[in-house]
């Protein structure tokens, strides 16, 4: 740029690199190749998820911040750190075994008890966990929304994203446990990969839209812990879907995430292939419920600085 | 080329009525009135231009920055942006307490809309203009609120953007960060970026910017030069002397006052002469008369005070409105824009006092620089050489 953008009187003690700043010639991208936005009333269409995601890519490098900050920032202060993502399952995982393999027994196939609820704690924590965090997450920084612009949905996906390496982490716990129990894989375990990635998709579209709600109305932060514990009895977590009766069970398994849960424990624990039809109806229900979801995030994301 | 173009916007909240009677369903939104924070405000930003927003407390110009970084979207009306558009609305409101110093400048710096490998490759430039470079890797939650904003414009300066929205990020942080900012300020305009500038801060306006609006409960009251449109402003501040409804609890008062070099309207400039011109009230006759202007630099501090007890001529005034005249034939004050107090005074008693009722504009005149001009004449006269001063200097 011009010359006298950088004046060299002994006056001036600003470090050199600012001379970087603002006005390099390089760092001005010609007029002509300047992107053009119009920004109008909030509306509902399919084309707001089109130019939803392509902002979001945009964004992606926020994304991968955030979420790496969110692991670091909820370890932060603590002594355990990393540890607790594996303790929350195990504490969990005992209390289960206390109550529904001495207290009331439950059919397990011939598994050891441990092994078959830790199976099914580890997809349902890593559901409920994400949920939660991300739907407070969402008002825990206000200024966040009324102060800054960025694709809101990185919020709640970031949580989604934390919760990701939390299950990885514990199912370091799992591998051991089935070594301890004996338990031998087979091939099928692969299957946990795209079983994983459709209760992925739909903990996505579940967190979006009570987020989303949750900037309006805050009753959703306080009824969600109570309906987290409600759903996770309505998936075959501590009990098998076998003990579920056969005439509801096709109503039972339109719950993607007790589909998810029972082809996991499944494929790790039994070694089965999971039935294609099952794992292509919960793949098409959690697809399904996360363009919703994020159609109706996005039509209401206009409005999340005035309501927050 | 338009970067910015605002076409008929409007922006409605809702605020919660509380007459209303309320219900468990009211929080529902069928109990709130309507409140248009802005009705069909429309204008343009060209290409390297800086547009100043001025206007009271409410009167939308937060609104129309939060419209224009995209926070909220308008309830009717279009806005269209060519080019990259950076808001340092609130710098560090984006930060993460817990996160240190470094992770923060990650973290704001993508909100920002800057890439990962883009803040690696500034990290040290931004450090440096912050100049924390002690307490970088420390968390922001041990920060003062000095060094959040430091910080957070510290990453703002090193966008890379088209269009700038400021808002009153210059108010904070000590003088000499305030002066790098200042000097970041005029270091964008002459590279031609386009700034929005929103504040209270007149002076900076009138320094920073080519043209102003004057936003009046979400309107557009008036748009021109900068200069115009603050003594618009100003004249808002001070009610208009003949519209005026007269106090008549008030014994005195003073009705308005204008700044001129010799004719009304003149521009005042600094080595000059100056007239300002007042009007007054007063409902009784008045003894021991003192009126006094009080001229206040940007910073606040006390400029200087021109009272008229001195002079000795006004001691007694009769009842009835009229004009009084403070004249300076040389105006010692440099150029810049001054806020004004008036101050009226009989028998010891205050009678009004109007406090930053009016702004003195100063155009540069003579002077070059220096906190004051020293009206001045120059005699050159040559001494004849003596024997005496030519041998000292050959020794």
């Amino acid at each position: 740029m011009a010359p006298e953008d950088s004046p060299v009187t002994a006056s001036n003690t600003l470090p050199k690199t600012d001379s970087a700043i603002w006005n390099s010639a390089d760092d001005h991208p010609a007029a002509t190749n300047r992107r053009v936005r119009v920004i109008g009333p909030p509306s509902f269409s399919p084309g707001t998820i089109f130019t939803g995601l392509r902002t979001l890519a945009q964004y992606s490098d926020l994304f991968y911040t955030l979420s790496l900050f969110r692991l670091k920032v909820r370890y932060k202060q603590s002594v355990l750190g990393w540890i607790w993502a594996g303790l929350q399952p195990l504490a969990l995982m005992a209390i289960y075994t206390f109550v529904f393999s001495h207290v009331a027994k439950v059919n397990t196939n011939g598994t050891a008890y441990p092994a078959f609820v830790f199976c099914g704690l580890l997809p349902w924590i890593f559901f409920s966990g994400s949920i939660g965090n991300a739907v407070n997450g969402m008002i825990a920084y206000p200024t966040l929304l009324t102060k800054m612009y960025f694709p809101r949905e990185i919020i709640p996906l970031s949580y989604l994203a934390a919760g990701v390496v939390d299950f990885l982490i514990a199912s370091v716990i799992l591998a051991g446990m089935l070594m301890f129990y004996r338990v031998s894989l087979t091939w099928n375990v692969l299957y946990a990969i795209p079983i994983l990635i459709g209760l992925g998709i739909f903990a996505a579209a579940i967190a979006l839209f009570f987020a989303a709600v949750h900037v309006r109305f805050r009753d959703v932060g306080l009824a969600l812990p109570f309906v987290l514990q409600v759903w996770m009895f309505a998936t075959p977590v501590v009990y098998s879907l076998q003990a579920v009766p056969q005439r509801i069970r096709g109503l039972y398994l339109l719950d993607p995430v007790a589909g998810a849960i029972d082809m996991f424990r499944g494929a790790i624990l039994y070694g089965h292939s999971p039935d294609p039809r099952l794992l292509g109806l919960t793949a098409g229900l959690a697809i399904l419920s996360l363009l919703l979801a994020y159609a109706y995030f996005k039509a209401s994301e206009a409005a999340m600085a005035d309501l927050v | 080329m338009i970067d910015l173009n605002l076409d008929r916007i409007s922006k409605r909240y809702f605020i919660p009525d509380a007459s209303a009677p309320r219900h468990w369903y009211s929080s529902l939104g069928s109990h709130s009135a309507e409140m248009w924070a802005l009705q069909d405000v429309s204008f343009q930003v060209n290409e390297g231009e800086a547009l100043g927003i001025v206007g009271h407390n409410g009167a939308g110009k937060t609104t129309i920055l939060k419209l224009l970084s995209g926070i909220t979207a308008p309830t009717r009306g279009t806005i269209t942006i060519r080019g990259r558009l950076a808001a340092l609305i609130e710098v560090s409101s984006g930060f993460h307490p817990e996160l240190t110093g470094r992770e923060n400048v990650y973290l704001y710096g993508a909100m920002l809309g800057m890439r990962r490998a883009e803040i690696s490759r500034k990290m040290d430039s931004i450090v440096d203009f912050s100049g924390m470079e002690k307490y970088i890797d420390v968390p922001v939650k041990r920060y003062s609120s000095g060094m959040y904003v430091r910080l957070g414009f510290a990453v703002a300066a090193h966008l890379e953007p088209d269009i700038v929205l400021l808002d009153e990020v210059l108010a904070v942080g000590d003088v000499a960060f305030q002066a790098k900012c200042l000097d970041r300020i005029s270091t964008l305009r002459k590279s031609g970026r386009t700034i929005v500038f929103v504040s209270h801060d007149l002076a900076s306006v009138y320094r920073i910017c080519d043209r102003a609006i004057l936003l009046d409960r979400g309107r557009i009251m008036m748009e021109g030069g900068p200069r115009a449109v603050i003594d618009t402003y100003q004249k808002l501040a001070i009610p208009n002397p003949d519209t005026q409804e007269l106090d008549p609890d008030k014994q005195a008062e003073c009705l308005g006052i204008s700044f001129f070099s010799k004719e009304p309207g003149d521009v005042v400039r600094t080595g000059y002469p100056m007239v300002a011109r007042l009007r007054y009230r007063a409902s009784i006759a008045l003894r021991e008369v003192a009126f006094r202007i009080s001229l206040y630099w940007p910073s606040g501090y006390l400029c200087a005070q021109l009272t008229s007890e001195t002079t000795g001529k006004i001691s007694n005034l009769e009842a009835g409105v009229g004009t009084i005249e403070f004249q300076c034939p040389v105006l010692p004050v440099v150029p810049g824009l001054y806020r004004v107090d008036l101050e009226l005074e009989a028998s010891g008693t205050e009678l009004d006092l109007r406090q930053r009722c009016a702004t003195l504009c100063v155009e540069a005149g003579k002077g070059a620089s220096g906190d004051f001009y020293i009206d001045n004449t120059w005699d050159v006269r040559v001494e004849p050489a003596s024997p005496e001063s030519k041998e000292k200097r050959q020794a």
